[in-house]
Parts: C-alpha cells; sequence; structure tokens
C-alpha cells in the first residue's frame, strides 16, 4: 500500500479546509441566508485558483515570492490565526442566536441574523487558502512523479473523501433542529478553531517567529504513529498531532477551555452578569 | 447598495486581483540572479543520503525523493536545530524540492520517515563569504547600468552612421567628412562590446594595414580613405550600404549582450589600450587624423564603464576609485586643451611634445584600470 500515505494526506489537508467551510454552509442554510452561498463559493473558489496558481509558480517557474518555505510557513500562520479569528466570532454569534431560539420562531430567525457577506467569503477563503498551496504542491509533485499516476489519484482520492465528510456533515448538520444545531456544530467549531490556532502557533515557531519549537509538552508517537490513517484523521479534523511543542499546546488550551466553557455556559442563570450575550455587539453587520 | 450581487461582483473583482497580482509577481522571477545549485536527496526508511555535503555559501535547491514505504519530511536544521528549511507531506514515490539560501556553517540534511523523532541527520559543511549574495546583487546592478549605457550608444551609433553613410550617397563630400569623425564616437565608447562579436568588428572597423591577405576592404576606413585621399565617393554607395547593415546587426547584438561585471571593467581597460595601441600613432585614422575623436571617445566610454562599478569599487578598494578618478581627470585635463571648436585639433596639428604627454597620462590611467576586473569579480 504505497499509496495509502499520500491518500492519506489529502484527507487530512482537504478535511482542515472542508469542515469550516461546510459548518459554514450548513450555517448559512440554516439561517435561511442561501443568498450568501455564493458568496462562500466565490471565497473557496478564488482560494482554490490561488493555491493552484501558486503551487504552478513555485514548481514551474523561478519565483521568487514564498519560494523560501519559513515564508510559507508564515503565510500558513498568518492565515490560520486569521481564520480563528473569524470562526470565533462566528461561534459567538451562534451562541447569540441559539439564545434568542429559546423565545423566538424559527421564521423569524432569518431577519434576526444578519449574516456579513463579506466576513463569510472571507472565512471560506481562509479556510481553503491557508492549506491551499502546500496542497497544490504536493499535487503538482504527484503529477510529476514517473513511475505511474498512482500518488495522483491517492491524492485525488483523499481530496475527494474529504470533501465526501464535510458533505455528511453538512446533510447531519440540516437534519439536526436549530438548537441542537447551534449547540453541537458551535461545540465543534470551538476544537476545530483551537486547532487551527495551535496549528498557526506551530507554523509562526517553524518559521522562527516564535521560540520553543524542540520543546515537546508530550511525545506518544511510539504508539501514536502519525502515518496512521487514526492519527491523520484526527489531525485533519482537530490538529491533534502526537508531538506538540510545549508553547502550541498551551496555546490550544488557552484558546479552549475560556471560549467552550463561555459557549457552554447557560444563559438564564448568568443572564444579569455582563459575561453573557452582552460581550458580543447586539447586532453583526459586517 | 449592498445587494447580493454586487457583492458577487466585488468577490470576483477580489479574487481575480489577487490572482493577477500574483501571477505577475511570477514573471519577475528569472531576473532573481542564476540558477541555484541542485542537490539530490535521497530518502528511503531508513536512509537519508545526499549527493553533496560540501558547499559554497549560496541558494540551493534540495530535490527529495522518497524511495521508501513511509511518508517522510526533510528538514535543514542549523544550530540548536534551528529550521533553515523544510518540506512536509514528501509521500512515498513523490519528489519535492525545498529550496534555502546557505550561509556559512554547519547544518544538518534530515530525513523523517514516518514523520516521528529526531530523523536520519546528514551533517552538511557550508563554507564562504556570507557577503556574496549582496555583493552579486551590487555586480548585477552595475552590469545592468552599464547594458544601459551601451544601449543607448548603440541607438547613437546607428542614428549617426546612417546620417553619415546617406551623405556619403549623396555624394556630399563636405558632410560626410563632418560626419565621419562623428559616426565614430559612440562606436569608440562601447568597442569592447562590439568586439565580443568578432566577425563584425573587423568588417566596420578594420584598417587597411591589418587587411588578411584577400580581405576586401570595408567600413569606415575605406569610406575614410575615399574621402579623404581619393576625394571621390561616386562608387562607394555599396560601401556604405554594407556599413550601415552591419552597423545595425552589431548594435542589436551589443544591446542583447550578456556582460559580467569583470566584462565591463576590462572593457574598461581594452578602451585605453585602443589609445596607446593605434590612435596615439595615429594609424587608426591615417587619412583623416581624426585620431583625437576617438580617443576623447575611448576615455568618456572607459569612464562610463567605471561610473557603472562605481558602488562597488566604492565598497571593495576606495582607495584604488580614488587613483583612477585623479587619473581620468589628469586624461580630460590634458585633453581638454585640444579642443578645438565643436571637436578635436587634429592629430598631425600636435607636436610630439604634446603626443608624449598626452600619451603618458593615457598610460598612468591604463596602468590602474588594468586591476579593476579582478577587483570585481564575485566573491565567490
Amino acid at each position: 500500500m504505497p499509496n495509502l500515505g499520500i491518500y492519506l494526506i489529502g484527507l487530512r489537508e482537504g478535511l482542515e479546509a472542508t469542515l469550516v467551510v461546510s459548518i459554514l454552509v450548513a450555517f448559512v442554510v440554516k439561517a435561511g441566508r442561501r443568498d450568501r452561498l455564493p458568496l462562500i463559493w466565490a471565497g473557496v473558489g478564488a482560494a482554490v485558483a490561488l493555491s493552484v496558481l501558486f503551487g504552478g509558480l513555485l514548481t514551474y517557474t523561478e519565483t521568487t515570492l514564498l519560494k523560501d518555505p519559513a515564508d510559507r510557513e508564515l503565510f500558513e500562520a498568518i492565515t490560520s490565526v486569521l481564520a480563528v479569528v473569524f470562526v470565533t466570532w462566528m461561534i459567538f454569534w451562534m451562541r447569540k442566536v441559539s439564545r434568542k431560539l429559546k423565545g423566538e420562531l424559527t421564521a423569524k430567525l432569518a431577519e434576526a441574523i444578519t449574516v456579513g457577506g463579506f466576513a463569510v467569503l472571507l472565512m471560506a477563503f481562509l479556510s481553503v487558502v491557508r492549506e491551499g498551496i502546500e496542497t497544490s504542491l504536493i499535487f503538482y509533485a504527484a503529477a510529476a512523479n514517473e513511475s505511474g499516476l498512482g500518488p495522483l489519484w491517492a491524492l485525488t482520492g483523499g481530496l475527494v473523501t474529504s470533501i465526501v465528510i464535510g458533505v455528511l456533515l453538512y446533510l447531519g448538520a440540516v437534519r439536526v433542529n436549530l438548537g441542537k444545531f447551534f449547540t453541537w456544530t458551535g461545540a465543534i467549531l470551538v476544537f476545530v478553531a483551537g486547532g487551527i490556532f495551535k496549528y498557526g502557533v506551530h507554523d509562526f515557531q517553524e518559521a522562527g517567529v516564535l521560540p520553543g519549537l524542540h520543546t515537546h509538552a508530550f511525545d506518544i508517537t511510539s504508539w501514536f504513529k502519525p502515518t496512521e490513517w487514526y492519527a491523520e484523521l484526527v489531525r485533519g479534523l482537530l490538529n491533534f498531532t502526537p508531538q506538540p511543542t510545549v508553547l502550541e499546546t498551551i496555546a490550544w488550551a488557552a484558546y479552549i477551555v475560556p471560549v467552550l466553557l463561555f459557549f457552554l455556559w447557560p444563559a438564564e442563570k448568568t443572564a444579569p452578569k455582563p459575561v453573557a450575550s452582552d460581550a458580543t455587539p447586539a447586532k453583526e453587520t459586517v | 447598495m449592498n445587494t447580493p450581487r454586487t457583492r458577487m461582483i466585488a468577490a470576483g473583482a477580489f479574487a481575480a486581483t489577487a490572482v493577477l497580482g500574483l501571477a505577475a509577481c511570477g514573471d519577475k522571477a528569472d531576473d532573481k540572479g542564476g540558477a541555484s545549485n541542485e542537490i539530490a536527496v535521497t530518502a528511503t526508511d531508513s536512509e537519508c543520503k545526499l549527493d553533496k555535503t560540501q558547499l559554497s555559501t549560496g541558494n540551493y535547491t534540495f530535490v527529495v525523493e522518497n524511495k521508501g514505504a513511509q511518508v517522510t519530511e526533510f528538514y535543514i536544521y542549523g544550530e540548536n536545530d534551528v529550521i533553515v528549511g523544510e518540506v512536509e507531506n514528501v509521500a512515498p514515490g513523490l519528489t519535492r524540492k525545498l529550496s534555502v539560501p546557505l550561509k556559512s556553517g554547519t547544518f544538518q540534511g534530515t530525513c523523517k520517515p514516518g514523520m516521528v523523532g529526531d530523523g536520519i541527520r546528514t551533517p552538511i559543511t557550508v563554507t564562504g563569504d556570507d557577503a556574496v549574495a549582496a555583493d552579486d546583487a551590487e555586480l548585477s546592478a552595475a552590469v545592468a547600468t552599464y547594458k544601459t549605457y551601451v544601449a543607448t550608444q548603440a541607438d547613437e551609433l546607428v542614428k549617426l552612421t546612417e546620417q553619415f553613410t546617406t551623405a556619403v550617397k549623396k555624394g556630399d563630400l563636405d558632410e560626410a567628412k563632418r560626419l565621419y569623425p562623428l559616426a565614430r564616437e559612440p562606436w569608440e565608447r562601447i568597442e569592447p562590446v562590439a568586439e565580443i562579436f568578432g566577425d563584425l568588428d573587423p568588417l566596420i572597423d578594420g584598417r587597411e594595414a591589418d587587411l588578411a591577405q584577400g580581405q576586401e576592404f570595408t567600413g569606415f576606413h575605406k569610406l575614410e580613405k575615399d574621402l579623404w585621399i581619393g576625394k571621390d565617393i561616386k562608387d562607394s554607395g555599396p560601401i556604405a550600404d554594407r556599413l550601415i547593415a552591419d552597423v545595425k546587426t552589431i548594435a542589436e547584438k551589443a544591446k542583447g549582450a550578456e556582460l559580467s561585471a569583470a566584462q565591463v571593467g576590462n572593457g574598461a581597460k581594452e578602451l585605453l589600450d585602443e589609445v596607446a595601441a593605434t590612435k596615439m600613432t595615429g594609424e587608426e585614422d591615417v587619412f583623416s587624423h581624426t585620431d583625437l575623436w576617438d580617443i576623447n571617445a575611448n576615455v568618456s566610454g572607459a569612464q562610463q564603464a567605471i561610473e557603472a562599478l562605481r558602488p562597488v569599487l566604492a565598497k571593495r578598494d576606495a582607495a584604488f576609485l580614488g587613483t583612477l578618478d585623479t587619473a581620468f581627470k589628469t586624461v580630460n585635463d590634458t585633453l581638454a586643451k585640444y579642443k578645438s571648436g565643436d571637436g578635436w585639433k587634429l592629430h598631425n596639428e600636435l607636436t610630439q611634445t604634446e603626443l608624449k604627454e598626452l600619451s603618458d597620462v593615457v598610460n598612468a590611467l591604463a596602468e590602474p584600470l588594468s586591476h579593476v576586473g579582478a577587483k570585481v569579480l564575485p566573491t565567490q
């Protein structure tokens, strides 16, 4: 099975992009704002086009832009942190909506939320582009493989599988009732965003911007092999890696714990305190 | 208003701009100096082989081929395992490239089959001067400056030669004689570049005395002889046509010529050698005696070459640059004594003493100029 490895790479890189996009799509559909869908696809399309173009430039030309791998790490780090900002904003937004649901009719929901068009576009763009260039470089490398097209098909298979998983996630998500949807997808997003944040910090370390690349929090690579399918899967979904640095682990925890607590904290009991819904602006117009 | 449609258009425009912007970035690719050196890395599940490990400073592309069964990664670690470069996701069977500039020092080429552990390490030793990259950029800039000069002189050469040959073909003897030394000036300023194209130089500027057995006498000096000795240019049309055709060809070639900084420096020296060898003796323009036009053009061409190299020379040897500047000034001051109207005195109007003085200052400049080429070599 020499091509299993590249299949799993495709699956992992694909999931990192499709996960956020499928939740985003489900959210927009649930909120009755299908008119926002073209913006999501525009963001995804722009990111894919950019990645394919850039991968080609780096592979076939002597371009100097982003040729230095450290620059690419930095690019991934910055786009990842930006993606976290947008996803976090979406999480809080979901929380507010789920609170509102308690008293209001679902039909009114579409009016109640104004889904920021540019934010949606940018979120879709960032989610895809941050790993897009690396993926397209792998793609070009696989296409150039002299000993056959096996790796190319395997990589494509991995990407397609990630899209299928994204579609399934979407189908599952649109089926559940609204209250559950916002709670669950919101909670999932907290972990996804935490993973992206951890990944971004790691890339900042690899780019040499942050220190401590070789100071590991723990190392379970002896039994949790990073090339196994389950390892690639959880890395694609949650960015869990078996040998994380101390800094990225702290960053992960520092994000997950407060955001998750805040997201799940019962609104009724804390209503008088300013912690709850007041923390986000009353109206989201972007 | 922010209707979905206008937002879609905005989104599309955003994407298009991004793509176009990046495409433009790809274009400027090739102007950034030389191809990088490739180093083949063969990674297996138990080995990490580099085909070269003793390197000199510069840009390198590691071509990593995974011949193992596991997904691997390739890192270049510096001191304290600082990542100098890395390429991840090298699946079995794939070849991926890693481009890194390497300064002097010790590095570890590292493969990580299975993406775990400290990896299989191969030490890399890089020696050389770390200032190379910056210096080389300055050398390229100097060459670019000089090439701009060559291009303007090449255009000037075509323009003036065209006027000259037109006058010859019209049979306008006086006008042709007036234009002859002027048309030669741009030629004499950039002659070392023209000499790269060896076959054309003798056709354009060959002297009668230097002709090989059976070789036809053509070019500037044939027309010079017709104008001053034969005083008859009725039959000079074909020679004039051939001259302008050859000049146009060589001007185009000169504009496209690839030069190194050392060639620019050596060219400056060759210009001064020309002065000493044939012009000081009056052999160059033996019929017209307009040698001083040529001499002045040679000196100014050499001076332009030094101007182009000035930033590099100032950095590498400021005292030497001072010597050159003084020597140029002396030559120009001496030449200035023989100005006559818009042009110069004729060679045969100068006394032996005057020629001797001019010859001495020219030699005093030629000596330091002969060291320029060696001072503008790349540091590697």
